[in-house]
């Protein structure tokens, strides 16, 4: 990697100290946090989207997962809670790898039909089962005074965890970014273009999809646990379809074709969302008709905006038609 | 022993007989072209043999093993591979890219090698679907070559090219199969093509084989003539 | 246990009612239409404020006319100019509309649950086997026997239900032969969201009115679509049967599993067989 990329990351990855530092307000820094949860939550969903091609209208199931588990697991003191808080992301990650290898034979609209049973399964597990989930009234988790190293605290705080979820975010960011031209990613896009001849090429397609499929929920699932530490509360809207909804919309806006571009998404779903609510009560109109144009007019989301201004600059800037041929 | 063996293979898609009962032996490095009216069932022999179709009957052997329970991908990694009559490329991945993903599973050196050897080299960096239908075709070629196949299934390789094109794909095939001792099952329309590289000819015509033999010996039958009736035999 | 069955029909019947316009405009233009909730619960706030004003009957009949028409828009404005694009784009463009139905629902209505009388004629309760049951109750259970058989006779005596059901098989050669595969979508859109609009009349008095109606039956609907082969009304109507008896024994035996149950269920057959249970046939 060259310095010029290592001096970018390193940037990226100073904006969210820089903000909790110069920003006083409590409020904006937990905006921020906030937005940073559901950033990882949307590039999981943008993760699968990309790779595999599919959509998911259940994910939520993976972002709330982690904190059910915690949940239900940290009072029975069975580890430290750093183990438990990996053991939560890899048993969610091992979940939907064995949901994965069943339903990712599937395909197209079918799929998509197969992630909202899922998720909904899920959601209905949370309702019902009160013994353990705490039904509609939700589990508190009952987190240490000490996580990581850190007190508490810097987790329950607006700046402290804007600081620690940034990080996390920009992190997983660096990941996917590797992922994606890594051997599974190539061979996962091939799939996703002509899944056959990736077969007749003498790969097995099964594995590598239900894998990617396990990828996306971990880095989901890496949200969920931020969003549970933070709020050191679950509830089974967490787990909703609305919310995978949700997570989807901010997928397709920021563009699923750049690594990034759920990241950006969701920053300006979540954002756009709280300055208008100041001013309208019709942000489900807003965000609807949002997500029907991006989906018409801009399939490639904000993502694609920077290329597609490129094109248009250079087009019009235009050389001579004649002496370019 | 045969290079690649097919016994008695009848496929059904419902009341009708795509493949009945057909028998074909392919010697080790022999150049054999199938060919018959449309509807014979070639295509279907050929997805039969590389394992895309389901449901036939009979057994088909690569140098006496016999593969027929075999998925495509395992017959590929033994070295049977096949290219495709409708394009079958990754239209998003580049050039190189897709070269690399296919050498990676089979061997056979590394991506700027290939590109090389196929001709490809200055479309290294385009996507597969950004390139002209001629190259798209041969990276289709490349993609089944990759790792050097024992057994090659063509179908349809010449299929869209121009004139010129087809004289060069003809040599181009000619001389691998020679360098790499190949051994080619070739599906073709293209009787130029055909009559130029085929060692042997079998003529496949509703399912069953009708003739067999040399270039000569085809052309001389009438039975295979009557039933192209009108063809460019 | 008679009476548990009988409610158990009740749910069905109203699923099956739903999920029919769902699996005819997947059938004949391959659309999954996340906005089917949307059209149920517009049928019944319509219904609502029209009754005010009409009576129940008088409600239902505004909510069907209406319906038809959001219907007819929904084929010309959405579903015709999208069906040459990537099925996906449908399926996120009605989740979009669904947003947006919903804002209007809050918008004009509110957000609480609003309560929807039964017409007097319904509202006593009948002696069956032994026990009181809500004469409206039967009444559900009948308007889906009627919509049930209605559909059945539709589709396979009249000239255009056999288009639809040719069209369904295949898009492509139907339009060959000269059928004029849109005006018939645009019939069979009209007449799905009419449909799921008088169902959101009927089951209105039972459910009550509240803006995430339109997401819980959504799920359901989508289960029996699937599990009962997308396209095929007879598999829907067999699935909406056994769902809503689920719905009703499990609550009383197992609640915590049966609620799980239509998921998986939904999860197997997809798996077994992509295309649902009854394939491809209507």
């Amino acid at each position: 990697m060259s310095v010029m990329r290592l001096f970018g990351w390193a940037g990226l990855a100073a904006i969210g100290p820089l903000v909790a530092w110069l920003t006083p307000s409590l409020l904006t820094q937990s905006l921020v946090a906030q937005a940073t949860f559901l950033a990882i939550f949307a590039l999981g969903v943008g993760l699968l989207l990309r790779q595999n091609g599919t959509v998911s209208f259940g994910h939520a199931a993976f972002f709330g997962l982690p904190g059910y588990m915690l949940g239900a697991l940290l009072p029975l003191k069975l580890m430290p809670v750093e183990l438990l808080i990996c053991a939560a992301v890899l048993l969610t990650a091992g979940a939907a790898f064995v949901i994965g290898l069943v339903i990712v034979r599937v395909h197209g609209i079918a799929f998509g039909m197969l992630t909202l049973a899922v998720g909904q399964a899920v959601y209905e597990a949370a309702t019902r089962m009160r013994g353990i989930t705490g039904g509609n009234d939700g589990l508190s988790l009952r987190l240490p005074p000490h996580l990581f190293g850190l007190s508490l605290k810097t987790f329950q705080q607006p700046g402290g965890m804007l600081i620690v979820s940034w990080l996390v975010m920009v992190a997983v960011l660096a990941l996917v970014s590797v992922l994606g031209a890594s051997r599974l990613g190539v061979l996962t896009e091939a799939i996703r273009d002509n899944e056959e001849r990736v077969r007749f090429l003498g790969y097995r397609t099964l594995l590598p999809r239900a894998a990617m499929f396990a990828i996306s929920a971990a880095v989901t699932a890496v949200g969920g646990v931020l969003f549970s530490l933070y709020n050191a509360f679950i509830s089974p809207d967490t787990v909703h379809w609305t919310a995978s909804g949700s997570a989807l919309i901010m997928a397709i806006l920021g563009g699923s074709g750049a690594f990034w571009g759920p990241v950006a998404g969701a920053f300006v779903y979540f954002f756009v969302k709280d300055l208008l609510s100041g001013y309208t009560t019709h942000w489900l109109s807003i965000i609807g008709m949002a997500l029907i144009v991006t989906t018409v007019a801009f399939p490639a989301g904000l993502a694609g905006l920077l290329p597609w201004m490129r094109k248009l600059i250079e087009s019009r800037r235009g050389e001579d038609p004649v002496a370019s041929s | 022993m045969p290079a690649l063996e097919v016994k008695n293979v009848t496929k059904f898609y419902g009341g009708f007989a795509a493949l009945n009962g057909v028998n074909l032996q392919v010697e080790p490095g022999e150049i054999r072209a199938l060919i018959g009216p449309n509807g014979a069932g070639k295509s279907t022999l050929i997805d039969v043999i590389s394992g895309r179709a389901r449901k036939w009957t009979g057994q088909v052997h690569l140098f006496d093993r016999n593969i027929s329970r075999l998925r495509a991908s395992q017959r590929r990694l033994i070295g049977l591979s096949r290219s495709f009559q409708r394009t079958s490329i990754f239209p998003n991945l580049t050039v190189r890219a897709q070269l690399r993903l296919a050498a990676q599973r089979v061997g056979g050196g590394d991506a700027d090698s290939l590109l090389e050897e196929f001709g490809l080299a200055t479309l290294a960096d385009s996507t597969g679907g950004a390139i002209a239908y001629g190259d798209q075709r041969r990276l289709d070629l490349a993609l089944a070559l990759i790792g050097r196949p024992s057994v090659l299934l063509l179908d349809e390789p010449a299929a869209g090219l121009t004139f010129e094109e087809s004289k060069l794909l003809a040599q181009r095939l000619r001389s691998l199969a020679q360098r790499w001792n190949v051994t080619v099952l070739l599906v073709e329309h293209d009787m130029e093509v055909v009559f130029s590289i085929a060692d042997k000819i079998t003529v496949l015509q509703l399912g069953a084989v009708l003739a067999e033999g040399s270039a000569d010996e085809i052309r001389r039958d009438r039975s295979v003539v009557e039933a192209y009736l009108g063809s460019a035999a | 246990m008679a009476i548990q069955l009988l409610n158990g029909l009740v749910y069905g019947a109203l699923l099956f009612t739903v999920a029919s316009g769902l699996a005819l405009m997947f059938g004949l233009r391959r659309i999954v239409n996340f906005a089917h909730g949307s059209l149920y619960m517009l049928g019944a706030y319509i219904g609502y404020s029209a009754s005010a004003v009409l009576g129940f009957w008088g409600g239902l009949i505004a909510a069907a006319i209406c319906l038809a028409l959001v219907g007819l828009l929904l084929d010309t404005v959405v579903f015709r100019p999208l069906q040459r694009r990537d099925p996906l784009t449908t399926l996120l463009v009605t989740f979009g509309l669904a947003l947006i139905a919903e804002d209007l629902v809050l918008t004009i209505w509110g957000k609480d649950t609003l309560s929807f009388a039964a017409p007097s004629a319904l509202a006593a309760d009948w002696s069956l086997f032994g026990t009181s049951f809500p004469a409206y109750r039967v009444a559900m259970i009948g308007f889906g026997a009627i919509a049930a058989l209605g559909l059945l006779l539709w589709l396979r005596l009249s000239r255009v239900g056999l288009f639809v059901r040719a069209a369904s098989q295949d898009p492509v050669i139907a339009a060959v032969q000269g059928i004029n595969t849109d005006r018939v979508s645009a019939l069979v859109v009209a007449i799905s969201a009419s449909l799921a609009g008088v169902s959101g009349v009927v089951a209105a008095p039972l459910l009550s009115l509240a803006p995430n109606m339109a997401g819980d039956i959504l799920v359901d609907s989508f289960i029996v679509v699937v599990v009962g082969g997308l396209g095929s009304i007879g598999g829907a109507f067999v699935t909406a049967i056994v769902l809503g008896q689920i719905n009703v024994l499990g609550v009383v035996f197992m609640p915590e599993l049966t609620s799980l149950l239509p998921f998986l269920l939904m999860i197997a057959v997809l798996v077994w067989k992509p295309a649902g249970l009854a394939g491809e046939r209507v």
